[in-house]
């Protein structure tokens, strides 16, 4: 059982392995359609999305949504969950459950919502609009993070800084919150990525003004298939990468455990 | 400030509710109304009456594609299961390096967007591919066409699903204290029987967990069916927004998307019964 | 100054579970005190409630004759020790200890010349500038003592402070604390589990149980002359034997089966009343034949238990489980399943009416 697993698991290595890399020698093939492996090698599909208007405007408005969005979600899940990990209170197990729900309901069930509500409201094809929308689908990211944070906090750091002479206000900002950053940081963290990574929603809502990165790379692979998409996905290669490769670095440095699992998403 | 900690930890005041108040009243206006919105339409689009659902719970069309998502699902979740099962062994059982690289893979493959991979597999399976210059070159004359078919589409999915199902296993066979196993095979469990009935009821709820999460993520996927798929065998997803963007016809993309939400909401709450749904995303 | 901590009639109710009875105390100006008691017997209830995190359902807490029932933690001007030290793992030694001062707005400069002063005072010159993870477990009982003391709190409340500790560094901080307690003066209450801990350490001893206090008395007098039957049990290893008073003025009391007991000096107690009567397994001599002028009875010996330099031998007279303490020694005198005699005097068998 064990050698039949590990040649099993071998295998499943390269199925999981080759997807991922492939996209690295694709974008700096000088192919104008998808050709594997590449007839040549050039870098201007990286000069046509750095120099293209058409890719960089999408890229910059999912910037700044998921930088929106998580300010936002952070401004309204921070105290939410202070309530709902600190307090006891009736009906706390149903608000529980409903801070998780934007992840039960499958994205093209909130997309048609969204389509229709926020075209009453004239939300949609407006920043504005994705980021109200994004805002709701990170919450429960948020939370789950937040609150596994919250709870693991000792509440005899905040006692002992009380005892010391610290007013409750002074407790939470020199004691609560930075022991807390960690937690804020990641669950900041898991709240952009969710939206910057968010696809359904932002086809149906954000037309052209507020086309983000996503939406412009669905309609590309849809219609042309862009080789651009593959220099696009080198640098997300790339970026996620370093993101993960980066807590590994600093852990060996500090030699501290990471713990690289992630919330899903229903995408 | 002079209000104690212990006063804001009373257990009726109002503290809690003024905390949670702004998201609760976002949540309301960006969340539960566009929801109501959907179900509503479902009802009143283009008038009120039942003819969406009608029509898309007895029309061969809807029919067939109802079965042909939850089809998928379930064999994409089999998949998973057959290829996640191994890889998680493999991280839990290996040398720490190993393991190490092994779970710096997944974890690539987990944070990579959805897109990306889907494209890379456009990539793999197109016409111009290693895969059909590998079929083309042990004898096929003509190769099959496997871009835009289920068969694609599937591939896609099971990847880019994979490491929810291999994270979850994982995460439980981490746990499996060795000395557990050590003491079955010196009760005389071995090989296959070792596995069967210690190792694979240990890895039980591990298996539960990512099947849960995958099919239902399958359920409603949109973005890889609709951009690998074949057009003729649709899932729920993309013919939900095909009938919003190409027709228009709200009431039964709403009929149908109440559907879709209805069965996932009902395998959810089977599983918060029994595991509570906070585990699920772990 | 006496009376200078004085908790009246505190009740804690949790629901309809009450954690706290009508507990009253008071603790002199630099007194020792030590809180013991079984798990859950409300010790740490009393201590939360003195610190002001919990807010008592009913009495009142004074401080050097104020009432600070309604003052705010902050406000209460009351050091405390965790069990876990709950330093602030995102500031260093000496920001930790100079965090109270801080609070109260002394400068840096001189907050954390003054930190430095009481980290040396705790053995801790130096370490400043480490963080929390990088000291040892007992380093970082130093800090958290020094952080509870530099800013000269009226009162030091220790919870269970060196539970987490291993056996040798528990005795030096014993009287590591006991040491820098009396150079203070500070008027400290201790939780502990440990009883020899609590005999050590304390000026007096408050035993706690299902939320009331059973007795407040020094160290000695909690082991010899127990209130309760609780203490007694509670505190050392005990026998304890019910009987009923036959004559008050004689003081002599009888057991069922034991037969009649002579017990030591006290008041005079009605005839008839039915009591416990406590002899400590060290004051019990074994032997093998009756000793002339003590009580003998015959026990049949169960187990030996040898620690090297003491014995405990456990048995039974008639119905009744009974423990002898005895140099290691000498235990080869007797075997298990033998019947021996076991004999003390009347010096040795206390009274407990409660
Ligand atoms: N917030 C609370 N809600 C309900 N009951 C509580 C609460 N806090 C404490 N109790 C109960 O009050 C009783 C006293 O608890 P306390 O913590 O004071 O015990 P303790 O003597 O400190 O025990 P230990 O030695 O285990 O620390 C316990 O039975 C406990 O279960
Ligand atoms: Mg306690």
């Amino acid at each position: 059982m064990n050698t039949f697993m590990r040649w099993a698991g071998f295998i499943v290595v390269l199925f999981i392995a080759a997807p991922l890399v492939i996209v690295v020698p694709m974008s700096f093939s000088n192919a104008s359609s998808l050709q594997f492996p590449p007839p040549g090698y050039w870098l201007g599909y990286y000069r046509a999305y750095f120099t293209s208007v058409d890719w960089l405007i999408p890229t910059w408005n999912s910037i700044l949504i998921a930088t929106a969005t998580t300010i936002l979600t952070m401004a309204l899940v921070v105290p939410a969950t202070f309530a709902l990990v600190r307090h006891k209170f009736r009906g706390k197990g149903f608000a529980d459950l409903m801070m998780l729900m934007p992840m039960a309901v499958p994205h093209i069930v909130m997309a048609v919502g969204y389509y229709s509500y926020f075209g009453d409201l004239g939300l949609v094809h407006s920043h504005l609009g994705v980021i109200l929308a994004h805002t709701c689908l990170s919450v429960p990211i948020a939370f789950l993070v937040l609150s596994a944070n919250l709870k693991g906090f000792d509440r005899n750091f905040e006692r002992a800084a009380q005892s010391l002479g610290a007013s409750p206000a002074k407790t939470f900002l020199h004691v609560t919150l930075p022991i807390l950053r960690p937690g804020l940081v990641i669950s900041s963290l898991f709240a952009f990525i969710q939206s910057f990574d968010e696809t359904v929603v932002a086809i149906f809502i954000s037309g052209r003004d507020a086309e983000t990165l996503p939406r412009k790379m669905f309609d590309s692979i849809r219609q042309e298939a862009d080789p651009v998409i593959a220099v696009i996905s080198t640098l997300l290669f790339f970026v996620v990468l370093l993101g993960i490769a980066a807590p590994y670095f600093a852990s060996a440095l500090r030699s501290r455990a990471p713990k690289p699992s992630r919330p899903a998403a229903a995408h | 400030m002079g209000i104690s900690l212990s006063k804001l930890t009373e257990k009726t005041n109002i503290w809690p509710w003024l905390l949670l108040a702004p998201l609760g009243i976002y949540m309301l206006i960006f969340f539960v109304v566009p929801l109501a919105e959907v179900a509503i339409m479902s009802f009143t689009e283009p008038k009120v009456s039942l003819a969406n659902y009608q029509k898309v719970l007895t029309g061969a069309l809807y029919q067939r594609v109802f079965l042909n998502t939850f089809v998928t699902a379930a064999f994409v979740t089999l998949c998973c299961l057959l290829v996640g099962y191994p890889l998680a062994y493999l991280m839990a059982h290996s040398k720490p390096r190993t393991a190490m690289l092994i779970l710096l893979l997944v974890t690539m493959s987990f944070w990579t967007s959805f897109l990306v991979r889907t494209y890379s597999w456009m990539v793999l399976l197109g016409n111009n591919g290693p895969l059909i210059a590998f079929l083309e070159m042990i004898g096929f004359d003509k190769p099959p066409q496997l871009l835009f078919t289920r068969f694609s589409s599937t591939l896609a999915m099971v990847h880019i699903l994979a490491p929810y199902m291999i994270m979850n296993i994982y995460t439980v066979m981490k746990k499996i204290d060795p000395a557990l196993i050590r003491s079955a095979e010196s009760l005389g469990a071995r090989g296959w029987s070792l596995f069967r009935h210690v190792y694979l009821p240990l890895t039980a709820p591990g298996i539960a967990n990512g099947s849960v999460l995958v099919f239902v993520i399958c359920l409603g996927f949109y973005v890889t069916p609709v951009l690998l798929g074949s057009p003729r065998e649709q899932m729920i997803a993309g013919l939900i927004g095909h009938q919003i963007e190409e027709f228009l016809a709200f009431g039964l993309g709403s009929a149908m998307a109440m559907i879709l939400l209805v069965v996932t909401l009902i395998i959810l709450t089977i599983y918060h019964r029994r595991f509570g749904l906070d585990k699920l995303w772990g | 100054m006496t009376n200078y901590l004085q908790l009246s009639n505190i009740t804690k109710t949790y629901g309809h579970f009450t954690a706290l009875d009508d507990v009253s105390l008071s603790v002199d100006k630099g007194e020792f005190v030590t809180f013991l008691g079984p798990s859950g017997s409300g010790k740490t209830t009393t201590l939360m409630i003195i610190a002001g995190f919990e807010k008592a359902s009913g009495g009142k807490v004074q401080v050097g004759g104020q009432s600070i029932s309604e003052l705010a933690p902050h406000e209460r001007n009351i050091g405390i020790v965790f069990q876990n030290y709950a330093l602030f793992p995102h500031k260093t030694a000496v920001e930790n200890v100079y965090f109270p001062l801080q609070m109260r707005g002394v400068s840096r400069s001189k907050g954390l010349r003054q930190a430095e002063d009481t980290l040396s005072l705790v053995g801790l010159k130096g370490f400043g500038h480490r963080h929390p993870k990088e000291l040892s477990g007992g380093q970082q009982q130093r800090v958290a003592l020094a952080r509870a003391l530099v800013f000269e709190p009226s009162l030091l409340l220790l919870d269970e402070p060196l539970g987490a500790l291993d056996k040798n560094l528990r005795e030096q901080m014993q009287i590591e604390i006991k040491r820098i307690q009396r150079s203070l003066g500070v008027t400290t209450i201790f939780v502990t589990h440990d009883q020899s801990e609590a005999m050590s350490m304390s000026d007096r001893i408050v035993v706690f149980e299902k939320g009331r206090i059973e007795q407040v008395a020094a160290p000695l007098d909690i082991y010899h002359r127990p209130q309760t039957s609780f203490v007694a049990a509670f505190i050392g290893e005990s026998n304890l034997i019910p009987a009923t008073i036959t004559s008050g003025a004689g003081r002599t009391a009888e057991n069922s089966t034991l037969g009649a007991f002579q017990y030591a000096a006290t008041d005079i107690l009605a005839d008839g009343q039915k009591v416990t009567l406590l002899i400590r397994p060290e004051h019990i001599k074994l032997s093998r034949n009756p000793i002339e002028g003590r009580k003998n009875v015959r026990m049949i010996v169960e187990t030996i238990v040898n620690y090297g330099d003491n014995a405990l031998v456990i048995g039974r007279a008639g119905d009744i489980p009974m423990r002898v303490r005895m140099l290691g020694a000498d235990v080869v005198i007797i075997r298990e399943g033998e019947e021996c005699c076991i004999s003390w005097m009347p010096e040795a068998v206390f009274v407990i009416t409660k």
